[in-house]
């Protein structure tokens, strides 16, 4: 089943066009990877989805529910899960209130401390510590962290292994293969190496377009695609 | 010594290596308000002092909810300060005219009601089909109408009102009324004929007007009203229809209280009624304007000159006074009092380490600055709401996107910021009385404080707000006491003049060191 559709959505942002076509289909309960070089609009394909960035056109469905005109609390009350680029820590709250802000019922924290402690054992060490003393890693974790709190159907992660050390993007990973138990990811992922063993789908966008999309397995092995759109691999 | 407190050392040398600049300013400036307090007798310096942190209390209330409003929406309401004066005119309203609030409530409830119900007109006006310019038109045209059948009404409406042409009915006699105990209700108007048109066409004139709004905002209402919403705007009219009949018992009730009781009561009901005219402007006039920063400044500009002309009209031109609560107006026998318990024995005047302080300025007014500076930074720090406001500051988007309506806190905290506007301004009211020009007044000082204080700190508030309160106060003592300074023969006395000159020289200082103000972070 689709757990997110998006149909030829078109964005602008000020004056510019970003989206000029974006289509793509997230299965729930799998990975899908949106891959595409700097600038193609994957960033901008998460914040509209979002609703961060409305669409000007198009259609956005979740759950079969049309969210495009929504406002962006609405849409992440209906369960999406939001880890953007710069990881938008809050740097005055504590790593706690960082995780508590996210509660959209009370207890949801407590539900799933364990879980989430259990796939970042660094952040209960952290509890009390303001959000700006964290390491560009521990910020990561903490992101996608605050993303679990409440009961999310689909997590939105924005490149959760820009900057990291080697140990860490290993980390980083085993953490988003173990909470897609859990929920379905739509990822965005410059390091190809990376998408491919996490994503068992894969949409690539060009110039705010869609222009190939398919099961993850067969991109690895279409290595023509992988230099016409993600350079070298 | 163990390992810990050497670590503890090392990081607060660290943290004044960090800040060095902001801990050698902080150095300076205190020097500078010793040296300052070292050249006034004792008596004089202490009562400077507690003078300083009173304005200060004043200007930090100002200070608080500029900085939350700023920090959070990015939005620098120059219409704070006039909030500020709007607290203090509803304030002496409530505490020295209640008829006159009662008599002025009762049409307005009349008048709300209506817009409750608000589904119901624009599910009217979305059927009426055309174009959006006819839309536009037709919502004019109601508008206009609406309004004119609200004021024919209105002014059918039977009100005691102050005169501030007729010395005897001025709201200064009032003040005097109240000072010497003689107060009394003004006569009481019978229900009339005319009376009972006058709630139809307030009822009428809302119905339009709201239907006017509901022309321009053309979009269908997302839900039908709720039965409570239907309840709601019942209840509104019984119960403007229920004070109506029972405020003759009402007045006598509200002045039969002390004027201290007045003057709580006066202070509750002006802090509610600068929140709801914050929640007011923030949906009605800034939001539509996020995106537009300069017109947002440029229409907090105008919405503040309005609300002068609106208490010119209302309350007259001329300042007035307000008279000091019974509590903290007490004279003869056993006054002044002594020591820290003299604030509490009723007295106007309380003697301290030889200086003479009021008890309201310099304990009361002080008093509720410390409670509100202890409030919300409770509010801030320990509950959800306040957890949601710092994390907005820095990254509002981020917040919405974590499912949390960021505009509904963006109402709340203008709302919030407001009424302790309103709060200030009650508080200044007897102190400094009411003019129209005390808005304008204490916005500068708020202004400078938060510069000084940085921008969006809210104890940056509070710090600024204290010193720009100390620094005023220490130029008018030294008006009056003169200063030594090298190379002057005579002692060098400072004109009124200088008082906001010597705040703004300050700020101009400290920004040239510390450009972020002394609690702030750099700019983003």
């Amino acid at each position: 089943m689709t757990l997110l559709a998006m149909r030829d959505v078109h964005t602008f942002i000020g004056q510019f066009h970003i989206l000029e076509g974006v289509t793509l289909d997230v299965p729930e309960g799998e990975i899908v990877a949106l891959l595409g070089r700097n600038g193609a609009g994957k960033t901008t394909t998460l914040k509209t989805a979002m609703g961060l960035t409305p669409a000007r056109s198009g259609t956005i469905t979740f759950d079969g529910v049309d969210i495009s005109q929504r406002r962006s609390f609405d849409i992440a009350s209906m369960g999406l899960g939001y880890v953007p680029e710069n990881r938008a820590i809050f740097a005055d709250l504590s790593v706690e209130e960082n995780l508590r802000i996210a509660e959209r019922q009370k207890g949801d924290f407590a539900k799933k401390e364990e879980f989430i402690f259990d796939l970042f054992p660094d952040l209960k060490r952290l509890i009390r510590l303001p959000g700006t003393n964290l390491s560009g890693g521990q910020q990561q974790m903490l992101a996608v962290a605050r993303a679990l709190v409440p009961d999310n159907r689909l997590l939105l992660i924005d490149e959760p292994s820009e900057g990291l050390a080697p140990v860490i993007i290993e980390h980083m990973m085993e953490a988003i293969r173990q909470l897609s138990d859990r929920s379905t990811v739509l990822l965005v992922e410059q390091n190809f190496i990376v998408a491919s063993r996490l994503a068992q789908h894969y949409v690539i966008v060009e110039e705010g377009r869609t222009v190939q999309a398919g099961a993850m397995a067969d991109l690895v092995d279409d290595e023509e695609a992988i230099k016409k759109y993600l350079g070298a691999a | 010594m163990s390992s810990r407190t050497d670590g503890g050392a090392g990081r607060l040398s660290q943290m004044i290596q960090e800040n060095r600049t902001r801990v050698t300013v902080l150095a300076v400036l205190l020097f500078l308000f010793l040296a300052a307090f070292g050249g006034l007798d004792r008596e004089d310096w202490f009562s400077t002092i507690m003078q300083g942190l009173s304005v200060g209390a004043i200007t930090f209330l100002v200070a608080s909810g500029l900085s939350l409003i700023f920090g959070l929406m990015d939005v620098l309401n120059l219409a704070h300060g006039e909030i500020f004066m709007l607290g203090a005119y509803f304030g002496w309203t409530i505490y020295t005219r209640f008829d006159t609030a009662l008599d002025i409530v009762i049409p307005l409830l009349l008048l709300a009601a209506p817009f409750l119900l608000m589904p119901i007109w624009r599910t009217m006006a979305s059927r009426v089909g055309t174009t959006a310019a006819v839309h536009r038109a037709i919502g004019w045209v109601l508008l206009l109408g609406g309004g004119l059948v609200t004021w024919l009404s209105i002014t059918r409406f039977p009100l005691v009102i102050w005169d501030a042409k007729e010395f005897a009915f001025s709201p200064g006699s009032y003040s005097t009324q109240v000072d010497l105990g003689v107060l009394a209700p003004l006569g009481a108007d019978s229900f009339n004929g005319a009376a009972v048109v006058a709630v139809i066409g307030l009822l009428f004139g809302g119905v339009i007007l709201a239907l006017a709004v509901s022309f321009f905002q053309r979009t269908p209402a997302e839900a039908a009203v709720s039965p409570r919403r239907m309840g709601a705007a019942a209840g509104l009219v019984l119960l403007a229809i229920v004070l109506h009949l029972t405020k003759g018992s009402i007045n006598d009730w509200v002045f039969g209280l002390s004027t201290s009781w007045r003057f709580f009561l006066a202070m509750a009901i002006a802090v509610a009624m600068g929140a709801a005219v914050g929640a007011f402007i923030e949906v009605l006039l800034i939001r539509p304007l996020y995106d537009r920063p300069i017109y947002q400044l440029m229409l907090t500009l105008g919405v503040g000159f309005i609300l002068i002309e609106v208490v010119r009209e209302v309350w007259g031109r001329p300042e007035f006074t307000m008279a000091r609560p019974a509590l903290f107006n007490g004279t003869g026998e056993g006054c002044p009092g002594q020591g820290i318990g003299g604030f509490f024995s009723g007295c106007s005047t309380v003697d301290m380490f030889g200086a003479r302080l009021r008890v309201y300025n310099e304990g009361f007014v002080f008093l509720v600055g410390i409670l509100v500076l202890i409030g919300v930074t409770l509010l801030l720090k320990r509950t959800r709401i306040g957890m949601i406001i710092r994390a907005g500051v820095q990254d509002p988007d981020m917040v919405e996107a974590l499912g949390i309506n960021v505009r509904r806190v963006f109402t709340l905290v203008f709302a919030l910021g407001s009424s302790l506007a309103a709060l200030g301004g009650v508080l200044a009211a007897p102190s400094i009385g009411l003019s129209t020009g005390m808005g304008a007044l204490f916005l500068l000082s708020a202004l400078i404080a938060l510069a000084i204080g940085g921008l969006t700190s809210f104890p940056g508030a509070a710090a600024g707000a204290v010193l720009v309160g100390l620094l005023q106060q220490l130029i008018i003592r030294f008006g009056q006491n003169g200063i030594d300074l090298p190379f002057l023969a005579e002692p060098f006395k400072p004109t009124p003049t200088l008082v906001p000159a010597a705040s703004v020289l300050l700020m101009v200082i400290v920004l040239l060191l510390l450009p972020a103000g002394l609690f702030g972070r750099s700019e983003r």
